[in-house]
């Protein structure tokens, strides 16, 4: 899960490799807000598999790649 | 998740934040309770164990070793395990904060200032190669 100059690089990278996902930056810190927001309250409880569902449905982050275990 | 677990949990997150470091088991704790509790931890993903050590390996969105993303969450610098959590660990500790890090293609250094979760260049892009059903496959590498 790496952060690069721009799409073009991350093409170059991956070679001929299988891609995964590419989002904006501004998508990863939106997600990384929603995700990671409550981790140090004092009633942090696990989020459950469809909350975390809800969170990547909000921001567009569907179909198969995304579809958690 | 046991309540004993979670406190366990609550007390080993907030002994990172406070230290800056992790800790070991009998700083939180009996060490048997506290290893078994951690390990229990670490089966519902809430916190990753070194499967050699059974020492803590990440607390996410913290790296507990140094990694690649350098992050200045307030006035204090951490460690994230991936691009994700380092934004990430700015959500946690609800700071403004900076990344820092380098393009894996091209190696320049990337620096980000993140403001109100937020980050001020938006021209970079993020990749993720493994597909969410197998992220806790081995978080390590994903």
């Amino acid at each position: 899960m790496n952060l690069f100059r721009s799409e073009e690089h991350i093409a170059r990278w991956l070679g001929s490799r299988e891609p995964g996902a590419t989002i904006p930056v501004t998508t990863l810190a939106d997600l990384a807000v929603a995700w990671w927001d409550d981790r140090l309250s004092s009633s942090w409880v696990p989020h459950a598999r469809a909350q975390n569902t809800a969170i990547l449905d909000e921001l567009g982050l569907t179909g198969e790649f995304w579809v958690l275990a | 998740m046991e309540a004993a677990d979670l406190e366990l949990r609550r007390q080993t997150y907030a002994f990172f934040v406070d230290h800056g470091r992790a800790p070991v088991a009998k700083e939180v704790g009996d060490v048997d309770a506290v290893r078994a509790g951690w390990r229990r931890l670490h089966a519902e993903h809430a916190v990753v164990l070194n499967p050699a050590t059974d020492e803590l390996r990440m607390l996410n969105p913290f790296a507990v070793v140094p990694t690649a993303y350098r992050v200045r969450a307030g006035d204090r610098w951490w460690y994230a395990n991936c691009a994700w959590d380092a934004f990430g660990i700015c959500a946690a500790l609800h700071e403004d904060g900076r990344i820092e890090t380098s393009c894996p293609d091209c190696g320049e250094s990337l620096a980000v200032e993140v403001r109100n979760g937020q980050p001020d260049d938006e021209s970079l892009s993020f990749d993720c190669l493994v597909p969410a059903a197998h992220w806790w496959d081995d978080i390590v590498f994903t």
